[in-house]
């Protein structure tokens, strides 16, 4: 089966959370706390997001000493114009999406 | 941070996520349990893992979903709802060509184990209604295909065979309440037939959902 691009309201969130600050990279707990997703939401949304080539996942070493690394998520080029495509043309700027948290 | 329960059972929770989760995303697995350490409030913490487990329990899913087994079973599932569909319209069919030892074959597998119980139904029965359970059948069988080759539309095709099944009997309903007779008396198996096909039709939109990959 093809896979195509998810466009559910709560991925549409994701994106448009990424969206705000498109180059940097962000944890999963950062995200959770923009999007208002839960965290049973998020991480399947990401991992799809990652395996559909749309988002880079890295492991980053963590600021306090004695921590464990964490993943970090930034949005690829393609994306990035996916966002885009998904948020801009339905209207939808990224700040509405966000304000609608569940 | 403290080491308070919640924060015992949440990291109870992620371990135990992490361990479900599927062999190629045990990193992600790594990931939410991480995660989990940056968290300082532990409530938080604990409703972080307890998302973390349904995810990992989730994506487990997807993975056995996707399994020859899984499918092979799912296959199996809706060529045996075909074969329910057909099976009305053959008895009538051998029942109306006077082909009485077919007749009393299939009626051995009836409800009460003799086809002519089912005389007063078969003949009240209007043509279209078997020929609404052939459709339904081979929707069945065309939705099974369609799964099997990984395209597209196989849970659609399902659905309306299902709808077509509900439609014929809510017509055989009524007219085993003009003729007088109940083809299957046990309200289990009529309901468990229905029941089957829901729960068949929910794994097959599961596994086709879009998004989901393919592993097997």
């Amino acid at each position: 089966m093809a896979r195509t691009p998810n466009r559910s309201r709560q991925t549409r969130r994701l994106l448009a959370a990424m969206l705000e600050q498109p180059l940097a990279w962000r944890y999963g707990y950062e995200l959770l706390k923009l999007t208002g997703l839960k965290s049973g939401t998020l991480y399947p949304a990401l991992l799809r997001l990652c395996e559909q080539g749309l988002l880079e996942a890295q492991w980053r070493q963590a600021d306090d000493p004695g921590k464990p690394p964490r993943h970090v998520y930034r949005l690829t080029r393609a994306g990035l114009a996916f966002a885009r495509e998904q948020i801009v043309p339905a209207g939808e700027k990224a700040g509405v999406l966000l304000e609608a948290k569940a | 941070m403290s080491g308070g329960f919640s924060r015992v059972i949440a990291r109870a929770l992620m371990r135990h996520a992490a361990r479900i989760m599927p062999a190629r995303e045990m990193d992600w697995g790594a990931a939410m349990q991480n995660e989990l350490e940056a968290i300082a409030d532990d409530r938080v913490a604990l409703h972080w893992a307890a998302g973390c487990l349904l995810a990992g329990y989730g994506q487990r899913a997807n993975d056995m979903l996707q399994t020859w087994y899984v499918r092979l079973g799912v296959a199996g599932v809706i060529a045996l709802l075909a074969c329910r569909e057909f099976f009305a319209p053959l008895l009538i069919f051998a029942y109306r060509m006077h082909d009485l030892g077919l007749a009393h074959f299939l009626g051995l597998r009836t409800a009460g184990d003799d086809y002519r119980r089912l005389i007063p139904v078969m003949d009240a029965t209007p043509s279209w209604l078997p020929v609404l359970w052939v459709a339904a059948g081979l929707l069945f069988l065309i939705a099974l295909w369609r799964m099997l080759r990984r395209s597209e539309g196989s849970v659609l095709l399902f659905f309306l065979a299902f709808a077509l099944d509900l439609i014929g009997a809510v017509a055989a309903k009524s007219i085993e309440a003009r003729a007088g007779v109940v083809v299957t008396p046990n309200i289990l198996v009529r309901a468990g037939g229905e029941i089957l096909m829901l729960s068949t039709g929910f794994l097959l939109w599961r596994m086709t959902r879009k998004g989901v990959r393919p592993v097997s």
